[in-house]
C-alpha cells in the first residue's frame, strides 16, 4: 500500500489542525504539511479537500487583499470544523495505539 | 515581492484554460469556477517563484487533478439548461429576422424539428470538443483546429442536410400573417437586444449585419448573379474574421 493511500482520511485531520492555528491561505498550507513531512502528495491535492470542507461547513473562507496583487482565500475553522478536530484526534490517538500494539508489541 | 508578480509559464497558463474549459463543460457554477481558478493561479505563482512546476503541483495526470476537482464541485444543471435555452432561442430569433428581411417567414414542422435538433446536437458535440480538447495533453494546434472546423462545419453540414429533406419529405407548413410577421420581428428583435444586454457583448447585431448588409448592397449593383453570391459570403465572412480579429486584441490589451 503506498503512504498516498494510507494518507486518506488522515490528511483531512492535519488540514483542520493547521487551519486551527491561524487563517491561512491555500499556498501556506501546502508548505506547512510539506515543513511537516507530509511530500509525497502534490501540493494541488489539498484544494478539492478543501472544497469539500467548505461544503461539509468544516472550514469557511474570506477574500483579503495580498501584498502580491490578486485577492487571496484564507480559510478558517468553524465550529463544527473545531468539533470534527476534536473527534480526529481521538480517533488518531486511539488508531495510534493499536497500530504500535500490534507492531511493537 | 515583485518576483510574485512575474507571468506564470506557459505550461501553467495552458493548465489552468483547460482547467476552466474542462469545468465549464461539465455544467459547473460561473462563479465557483473563477474562485478556484483564480486560488489555483495564485497558488501557481507562488510556487513557480520558488521553482516548482505545475507538475508539482497537480501531479503526474491533470486529466486526473481536474477530475477531482470537478467530482467536489456542485454540478448545475439548470446552468446548463438556461445556456441550451439561451441558445436555442437566440438562433431561433437570429434565423427569423434573416428570414424576414428576406421577405419570407414560414416554416415547415420539418425545419422546425430539425432545426431544434441540430442545435442539441451542436451544443452537445462542442461540449464534447471541450471535454476532449481540455483533458488531452500535448494535443497539437493542428489537431485542435481539425476538431474545431469538423465541430463548427457539422452544423452546417445538417443544416443543409435539413433544407434536402425538407424538399423531399412534405410537412405542415406554419405561415404569419402580415400582423404575425410583426410581432415575431419585434419579439425577435427584443430577444436578441435582451440577450445582448446580459451578455454584455453586441456580437449578435454585428452578425446580423454582416449577414445582411452584403445581400442588401450587393442587391441594388448590376452584376452576375453567381458572382453576387461569391461577393456577398466574402464579404460576410470577411466582416466576421476582422472584428473577431478586433475583439482578439481588444481582449489581450485588456489581460
Amino acid at each position: 500500500m503506498s503512504s498516498t493511500q494510507m494518507l486518506k482520511g488522515i490528511i483531512d485531520g492535519c488540514i483542520l489542525a493547521i487551519i486551527q492555528e491561524k487563517e491561512i491561505y491555500g499556498y501556506e498550507l501546502a508548505e506547512k504539511l510539506e515543513q511537516y513531512g507530509f511530500d509525497s502528495f502534490s501540493e494541488g491535492t489539498i484544494y478539492p479537500l478543501l472544497i469539500r470542507m467548505q461544503k461539509e461547513e468544516l472550514v469557511t473562507s474570506t477574500l483579503k487583499k495580498s501584498t502580491a496583487g490578486p485577492k487571496r482565500k484564507y480559510y478558517s475553522l468553524t465550529q463544527k470544523g473545531k468539533n470534527e478536530l476534536q473527534q480526529f484526534m481521538v480517533r488518531w490517538d486511539k488508531l495510534q495505539n493499536s497500530v504500535n500494539h500490534v507492531l511493537y508489541k | 515581492m515583485e518576483t510574485m508578480k512575474r507571468a506564470l509559464s506557459k505550461e501553467s497558463q495552458s493548465f489552468l484554460e483547460n482547467l476552466r474549459l474542462y469545468l465549464i463543460s461539465n455544467g459547473k457554477d460561473d462563479e465557483e469556477i473563477n474562485a478556484i481558478v483564480e486560488e489555483l493561479e495564485d497558488h501557481l505563482m507562488e510556487a513557480e517563484s520558488r521553482g516548482k512546476t505545475v507538475d508539482d503541483i497537480i501531479g503526474r495526470s491533470p486529466k486526473q487533478y481536474m477530475k477531482q476537482l470537478s467530482d467536489e464541485m456542485v454540478t448545475n444543471k439548470r446552468e446548463w439548461f438556461k445556456h441550451i435555452l439561451m441558445i436555442i432561442v437566440g438562433f431561433t430569433a437570429f434565423s427569423i429576422l434573416t428570414d424576414a428581411i428576406n421577405g419570407h417567414i414560414s416554416y415547415s414542422t420539418m425545419e422546425i424539428t430539425g432545426s431544434i435538433i441540430i442545435c442539441l446536437v451542436s451544443i452537445f458535440s462542442i461540449r464534447k470538443a471541450f471535454q476532449y480538447v481540455s483533458t488531452t495533453n500535448f494535443l497539437s494546434i493542428k489537431k485542435e483546429f481539425t476538431l474545431y472546423t469538423i465541430i463548427g462545419l457539422l452544423p452546417i453540414i445538417l443544416f443543409i442536410g435539413l433544407t434536402y429533406l425538407d424538399r423531399l419529405v412534405k410537412t405542415p407548413i406554419f405561415y404569419f400573417s402580415d400582423m404575425g410577421t410583426i410581432i415575431i420581428v419585434v419579439l425577435s428583435i427584443g430577444i436578441l437586444i435582451g440577450m445582448s444586454l446580459w451578455a454584455k457583448t453586441w456580437v449578435v447585431f454585428i452578425m446580423l449585419a454582416l449577414l445582411i448588409i452584403p445581400d442588401f448592397i450587393i442587391d441594388h449593383i448590376d452584376v452576375q448573379p453567381g458572382i453576387k453570391l461569391v461577393l456577398s459570403t466574402l464579404i460576410t465572412f470577411g466582416g466576421i474574421t476582422i472584428y473577431l480579429m478586433f475583439n482578439h486584441k481588444k481582449m489581450q490589451k485588456q489581460v
